[in-house]
C-alpha cells in the first residue's frame, strides 16, 4: 500500500482545506432555531443572509417562493461541487465522479421515461439534476428502442457498467422505470463500494461503513415500502444491494418478509439497526422510520470529518449539504403554509 | 304592470260556468306550485348547509394535503418529474347521475376508481411511507372536490328552478286569478243587469197591458151607456119558452 498519508496533501490538500471550509459554515442548531422562529419567508431570507449563504437571494424581485429558495441553494451547492471537481486529480476525480453517478441515474431514468412518452428533450433537460449532467443526455431521446439506447448511447457513458446487470435479463421497455432505477442504483452502490475498498487506507475505513449503511437502508426501505404493492419477492430480492452489513441469509429473510414485524426481527441482529427500528412500529412517534435513517446517516457523515487525509470528507460534505438544503426547504414550507406544529422535524447536523 | 282588464268573453251562464271552472283550476294549480316551491326551497337550504360544511372541510383537507406534499418532498427528494412523466390514464373518474327533486332533475357526480395505482412503485427506495400518505390525502381531497362540484351544480340548478316556480306562483296569484275573478264578476254583473232589464221590461209590459185593458173597458162602458137601455141580447139559456119549438 502506498504511503497515502504523506502524499495526500500533494494532490488533494487544497481541496481538503476547501471542503473543511465549506463544512465549517454548515448551519448549526442555533441557526436552525433562529430560522424556525421566522414568521415569513422574508424573515427567513434575512436570517440566511447572516450565514454563509449571504446574498444568494438578493436578486429575487418577485415573490419569494419556497421553490426559488430550493433552486438557489442547489445552484450554490452545484457551483461548489464543480469547483472541487475541476481542481481534482486522480483518484479523487474518480471518487467525485462516483458521487455524481447517483444523480446521473436519476437523470437517465427521467430521460428514458420521457422518451417513452415522446416528450421533447428540451422540456426534460432543465428538470435534470445539475450534478448528474453527462454529455450524451440530449441523445437519449433519439433512441427508438432499448437495445439501440444501450448500444449507441449508454455504452459511452460511465453508466454502462451499471446497465449490464439489469439488461441481461429483460427488455428495458418492459421494466418499470422505478425497478430499473433501483437496479441501476444497486449496481452503482456495489461498484462504488468496491472502488473504495480497492483504494484502501482511511478512505476505506470511513466511506465503506457509510456505503454499507446506505445499502442496508435501501434494503429495509424497499422491503417496507413494497408491502402494499405487487412487487414479487424475487423482484424484491433483485433490488437489494449486497455490499451492506446484512449477510445473504438476512437478505433472504428480508425478501420473504411479509410485514413490519419480520423486518424488525431481521434488524434486531445488528445493534445499531435495532435502535433505529425501536419504537418505529407505531406511527405516532415523532420521527418516521425514514427520518431515523436520515438521522443515522447524518451521524455517520459527521464522523467523517474527524479524520484527515481521506476522500470521505467530500462524500460527507455533499450529503450533509443536501440534508441542510432539505432542512431549510422544510422550514420554509412550514412557514409558508403556516403549519408550525411540525417545524422542528428537521434533522440538525452539528 | 298589466292593466286591470278582464278576459273578453260574451257574458252568459255558460261563460260563467266556464270561468268558475277556470278559477278553480287556477287555484289548484297555484297551490300545487306553492308546494313544489316549498319542497325545492327545503332541499335548497339543505344543500346550502352541506356546501358550507364541505367548503370548510375542503380548506382543512387541502391544507393537510399540501403539507403532506412538503413532508414527502423532504423525505423523498424531488419526485415531481417522475409523477408527471408517468401520467397516462386517469385513475379516478367521475360519473354523472340524475336525481329528481319535486320534478327538477339535479345532476349528481360520483367518483369511481378505474385501473390500478400506476404510482405504486414510486418512492420505493425513499419516502414511500410519506408518498402513500400523500396519495391518500390528495385522494380524499379529490373526493371532496367531486362532492362539492355535485353540490354546487345542484345549488345553481335548484336556484333557477325555485326562481321560475316562484315567478309562476306569483303570476298565477297576482295576475291570472284576479283576472278571472274580474271576468267572473263582470259576467255576474252583466247577467244581473240583464235580469233586471228583463224584469223591468216585464213590469212595463204588464203595466201597459193593464192600461190597455182599463182603456178598453172604459170604452165599452161608454158605448154601453150611449146606447141607452138596450135590450140585452136574448139569452138563450135564460129563455123559458121558445116560440120556435113546435112540440113541447
Amino acid at each position: 500500500m502506498k504511503n497515502k498519508i504523506c502524499c495526500f496533501n500533494v494532490d488533494n490538500g487544497y481541496l481538503e482545506g476547501l471542503v473543511r471550509g465549506f463544512k465549517a459554515v454548515i448551519l448549526k442548531r442555533v441557526d436552525y432555531i433562529n430560522l424556525a422562529q421566522c414568521e415569513t419567508l422574508e424573515d427567513l431570507k434575512l436570517h440566511l443572509q447572516s450565514t454563509d449563504y449571504g446574498n444568494f437571494l438578493a436578486n429575487e424581485n418577485e415573490d419569494l417562493t419556497v421553490s426559488r429558495i430550493d433552486d438557489k441553494m442547489k445552484e450554490k451547492l452545484f457551483t461548489e461541487f464543480r469547483c472541487l471537481r475541476s481542481h481534482s486529480v486522480q483518484p479523487l476525480s474518480t471518487f467525485l465522479d462516483y458521487i455524481t453517478y447517483s444523480y446521473m441515474i436519476d437523470n437517465v431514468i427521467l430521460l428514458i421515461t420521457g422518451a417513452v412518452h415522446q416528450q421533447p428533450v428540451s422540456e426534460l433537460l432543465p428538470r435534470c439534476h445539475p450534478l448528474g449532467n453527462f454529455e450524451q443526455m440530449g441523445a437519449v431521446s433519439i433512441a427508438q428502442n432499448s437495445t439501440e439506447l444501450y448500444n449507441a448511447i449508454m455504452v459511452d457513458t460511465p453508466l454502462a457498467q451499471f446497465f449490464q446487470d439489469s439488461l441481461s435479463e429483460m427488455n428495458l421497455d418492459e421494466m418499470n422505470a422505478e425497478i430499473l432505477r433501483n437496479k441501476l442504483y444497486k449496481s452503482y452502490l456495489e461498484s462504488f463500494h468496491k472502488f473504495c475498498k480497492e483504494n484502501g487506507g482511511t478512505t476505506k475505513e470511513i466511506v465503506c461503513p457509510i456505503l454499507e449503511f446506505e445499502a442496508d437502508r435501501r434494503a429495509f426501505i424497499i422491503t417496507v415500502n413494497s408491502f402494499e404493492t405487487d412487487l414479487s419477492q424475487d423482484e424484491r430480492s433483485q433490488l437489494y444491494p449486497t455490499c451492506g452489513k446484512l449477510n445473504p441469509e438476512e437478505l433472504r429473510m428480508l425478501a420473504s418478509a411479509e410485514d413490519h414485524e419480520h423486518v424488525k426481527a431481521v434488524a434486531d441482529h445488528h445493534s445499531d439497526y435495532k435502535l433505529i427500528f425501536e419504537g418505529s412500529g407505531d406511527s405516532s412517534s415523532d420521527r418516521t422510520l425514514e427520518g431515523r435513517f436520515f438521522e443515522y446517516e447524518v451521524k455517520l457523515n459527521t464522523l467523517a470529518f474527524l479524520n484527515q487525509f481521506h476522500f470521505g470528507l467530500f462524500y460527507a460534505y455533499i450529503k450533509l449539504k443536501e440534508q441542510e438544503i432539505r432542512n431549510i426547504v422544510w422550514i420554509a414550507e412550514c412557514i409558508a403554509q403556516r403549519q408550525r406544529s411540525k417545524i422542528d422535524n428537521y434533522i440538525p447536523i452539528f | 304592470m298589466s292593466g286591470k282588464d278582464r278576459i273578453d268573453i260574451f257574458p252568459s251562464r255558460m261563460a260563467q260556468t266556464i270561468m268558475k271552472a277556470r278559477l278553480k283550476g287556477a287555484q289548484t294549480g297555484r297551490n300545487l306550485l306553492k308546494k313544489k316551491a316549498d319542497a325545492l326551497s327545503m332541499r335548497f337550504r339543505q344543500i346550502l348547509r352541506k356546501i358550507i360544511e364541505t367548503k370548510t372541510l375542503m380548506g382543512e383537507v387541502m391544507r393537510e394535503a399540501a403539507f403532506s406534499l412538503a413532508e414527502a418532498k423532504f423525505a423523498a427528494g424531488d419526485f415531481s418529474t417522475t409523477v408527471i412523466q408517468n401520467v397516462n390514464k386517469a385513475q379516478v373518474k367521475v360519473r354523472a347521475k340524475k336525481d329528481n327533486v319535486a320534478g327538477v332533475t339535479l345532476p349528481v357526480f360520483e367518483h369511481y376508481q378505474e385501473g390500478g395505482d400506476s404510482y405504486e412503485l414510486t418512492g420505493l427506495a425513499r419516502g414511500g411511507e410519506q408518498l402513500a400518505k400523500l396519495k391518500r390525502n390528495y385522494a380524499k381531497a379529490v373526493e371532496l372536490l367531486v362532492e362539492l362540484a355535485s353540490l354546487q351544480t345542484s345549488f345553481v340548478t335548484l336556484d333557477e328552478a325555485i326562481k321560475i316556480t316562484n315567478r309562476r306562483v306569483n303570476a298565477i296569484e297576482h295576475v291570472i286569478i284576479p283576472r278571472i275573478e274580474r271576468t267572473l264578476s263582470y259576467i255576474i254583473t252583466e247577467l244581473d243587469e240583464r235580469e233586471r232589464e228583463e224584469f223591468y221590461r216585464l213590469k212595463k209590459i204588464q203595466e201597459k197591458k193593464k192600461q190597455l185593458k182599463e182603456k178598453s173597458e172604459k170604452e165599452i162602458a161608454r158605448r154601453l151607456a150611449e146606447l141607452g137601455p138596450m135590450a140585452e141580447p136574448v139569452n138563450l139559456l135564460m129563455e123559458e119558452t121558445d116560440e120556435d119549438l113546435l112540440f113541447e
